[in-house]
């Protein structure tokens, strides 16, 4: 052996250790840290939700996916029975309805906050539809993100018949699986999807036509609609404009102007339609490779929208956040929500906060923290939901939730109508109970004061 | 290093046990890394203490790039130097709490040999230049490569190698021929 060869060999046997008494000294210590640190990183859990937002797109996908459901049913619900004032649209009304399949392409472009949790930003996303009254509808979108370029294809497919919304997400291999409850079900089969809701939701609301002009060489009429109930109060401004040809009664574009709230705006055309194409069953069915993964493992439910859901839902984001949502308007509650649980989900000492710092906390992978959230958002999804189908079954909705705090005994914090001199009441204290219109009256009263 | 990955990924997603083993295996390593280092049992204990508690505090910022253990290693290097320029305490071997400890036996002849020759090393250690001593010990106790070392000390690994070799050179010339041949 080499003298310097030795001397390292010696040189690692220099060797020190502590005894256990320093051990357990040293380890308490840190542990003791380490306990602190948790309780500060639980206490901070909020910033995570934008980072588990912002990290994982599977979670905006997937709420995405509840919101693109909602926005698709609010879009393709009628508000209440038709009532045709303009032989005009009936005729297009008609027109369309004679169309088993048809297809579409559709431009959109949307600036703001687009999904709770994510910076304003700019999204372009051009698609193309497929529609078919017997399979259900295909949608093959591009989005692509003004600010950062960054591109994102995926399919979705509506199939009714199967009660299920499919997202095929090719990027991330992952497809979405999500089963319509009944209720919603019920709701798409009573109604179909566009453009024909779009002709009965102007037609059920104040509107004016436009008169002749042209487009593409096509002499069109035009029909526009600004009134606020026409997309069931999800949002503050629309502006909806139908162009339809006036040689064969067919939609050729529609346009869209919807400020959701004062931080998101969207703007979409619809244009280029195929009337009666030939649609094969198996253009419907959701294209999966084999190596994709379902996201999440299980599938997903739309959320229920029924009382006792907004009931539920109502009561966690009082517990996540001390107060109730300012509107419940789908995507203005999301957003509201994200913004509270950033803000204040840290400080709160509420069992549904301390539940959710734990389910983060337990999380085993961000897919896991992914499903979590959307797990939470759910029921919170289920009031915004259940507002919209009082909206667009005319039920007269009125919310105080700026007026009334969790746990007020006594004051409305949301009702709507049930029979023609009965209201159904949700307190602030979340009971529920009929009230006569005059009991109503009395209770609002006492609540203006 | 495998497995050192999957400890920090439990560790990361809330497991204290996880911590526990990582703790369990390293801490000794580290306390001789320090050690030698400080040339003092109880600065020691207080750096390896204070990396542990830096690590747990910010386990999950940062991405391990490399073995956990040259991350930990570089750790108690930079937090020695930190605490020599803090504290200008003389370096000298303290007894105590940490006790220096001569490897397994082989008979009883060459435990009292192997202490006195390990007593001798642990003392011409303390006489090296710490820039030797500390490539000396960050290569031999924790396997860090000169380019590491480089690294961390911002100098060329021409130069690593020099210190290096100057400090064999210096502790064979202390120990002066008292090192097994």
């Amino acid at each position: 052996m080499s003298p310097a060869e030795s001397i390292e060999k010696l040189i690692k046997k220099l060797r020190y250790q502590a005894n256990t008494e320093t051990h357990q000294r040293i380890l308490g210590n840190v542990l003791q840290t380490l306990d602190e640190s948790e309780k500060e990183k639980t206490g901070a859990a909020a910033p995570n939700i934008r980072s588990i937002i912002m990290k994982s797109p599977i979670t905006k996908l997937a709420v995405a996916a509840v919101i693109i459901v909602a926005v698709i049913v609010g879009v393709t619900q009628l508000i209440g029975p038709v009532n045709v004032t303009s032989v005009a649209l009936a005729d297009v009304l008609e027109r369309i309805e004679q169309a088993q399949a048809y297809m579409y392409k559709t431009k959109m472009s949307t600036t703001g906050t687009v999904m709770p949790g994510m910076p304003a930003r700019e999204m372009e996303m051009e698609g193309t539809a497929t529609i078919s009254n017997e399979y259900g509808m295909k949608m093959e979108m591009t989005m692509v993100d003004a600010n950062s370029g960054e591109k994102t294809i995926q399919q979705m497919y509506m199939i009714p018949n199967d009660k299920v919304m499919v997202m095929v997400l090719p990027a991330q291999k992952k497809y979405i699986r999500m089963e319509f409850t009944e209720d919603l079900l019920a709701r798409m089969k009573k109604q179909n999807n566009e453009p024909r809701e779009m002709v009965k939701q102007i037609m059920s609301c104040n509107y004016i036509e436009l008169g002749r002009s042209k487009i593409d060489g096509i002499e069109v009429q035009g029909f526009e609609t600004t009134d606020p109930r026409v997309m069931a109060g999800m949002a503050q401004h629309v502006k909806l404009t139908l162009w339809v040809d006036a040689a064969t009664w067919l939609p050729v574009r529609q346009q869209m102007d919807i400020q959701v709230n004062e931080q998101m705006q969207m703007h979409g055309i619809v244009y280029d339609y195929q009337w009666n194409i030939q649609a094969s069953p198996d253009a419907f069915k959701p294209v999966i490779p084999e190596d994709f993964t379902a996201f999440p493992a299980g599938g997903m439910k739309m959320p229920e929208m029924n009382e006792e859901a907004a009931i539920e839902g109502l009561r966690m984001f009082a517990e996540l956040t001390g107060k109730y949502p300012k509107n419940l308007s789908l995507l203005t509650l999301m957003q509201e929500l994200s913004q509270e649980l950033v803000g204040k989900l840290k400080d709160s000492q509420s069992p549904a906060s301390e539940q959710l710092r734990q389910a983060f906390k337990q999380a085993q992978s961000e897919d896991e923290k992914a499903k979590k959230l959307v797990d939470m958002m759910k029921p919170v999804q289920s009031i915004g939901m259940f507002y919209m189908t009082l909206m667009q079954d005319k039920k007269e909705p009125a919310y105080y939730g700026e007026k009334v705090s969790p746990g007020e005994v006594g004051s409305v914090l949301l009702r709507w109508k049930i029979s023609d001199n009965q209201y159904r009441v949700i307190f602030g204290d979340l009971t529920a109970a009929d009230v006569t219109a005059e009991e109503l009256s009395e209770l609002e009263k006492a609540l203006l004061k | 290093m495998f497995q050192d990955r999957l400890l920090l990924w439990k560790f990361k997603t809330g497991s204290q046990d996880a911590f526990c083993r990582i703790y369990e295996k390293y801490v000794n390593d580290l306390l001789t890394l320090a050690a030698n280092l400080l040339a003092d049992g109880s600065s020691a204990e207080d750096v390896v203490q204070d990396v542990f508690i830096s690590f747990v505090k910010s386990a999950d910022k940062f991405y391990l790039t490399g073995s956990l253990k040259g991350y930990l290693a570089t750790c108690v290097a930079n937090r020695a130097r930190d605490y020599i320029r803090d504290n200008k305490r003389r370096q000298t071997v303290r007894r105590g709490e940490t006790e220096r400890i001569a490897p397994e036996p082989q008979s009883p002849v060459q435990l009292v040999i192997r202490s006195e020759e390990l007593e001798k090393l642990g003392c011409a250690m303390t006489r090296l230049p710490y820039e030797q001593r500390e490539v000396v010990v960050l290569h031999l106790h924790s396997a860090l490569r000169f380019r590491q070392i480089a690294r961390l000390q911002n100098v060329s690994v021409k130069t690593v190698q020099s210190r290096y070799r100057y400090g064999l050179d210096k502790l064979r010339s202390i120990l002066n021929g008292e090192v097994e041949k």
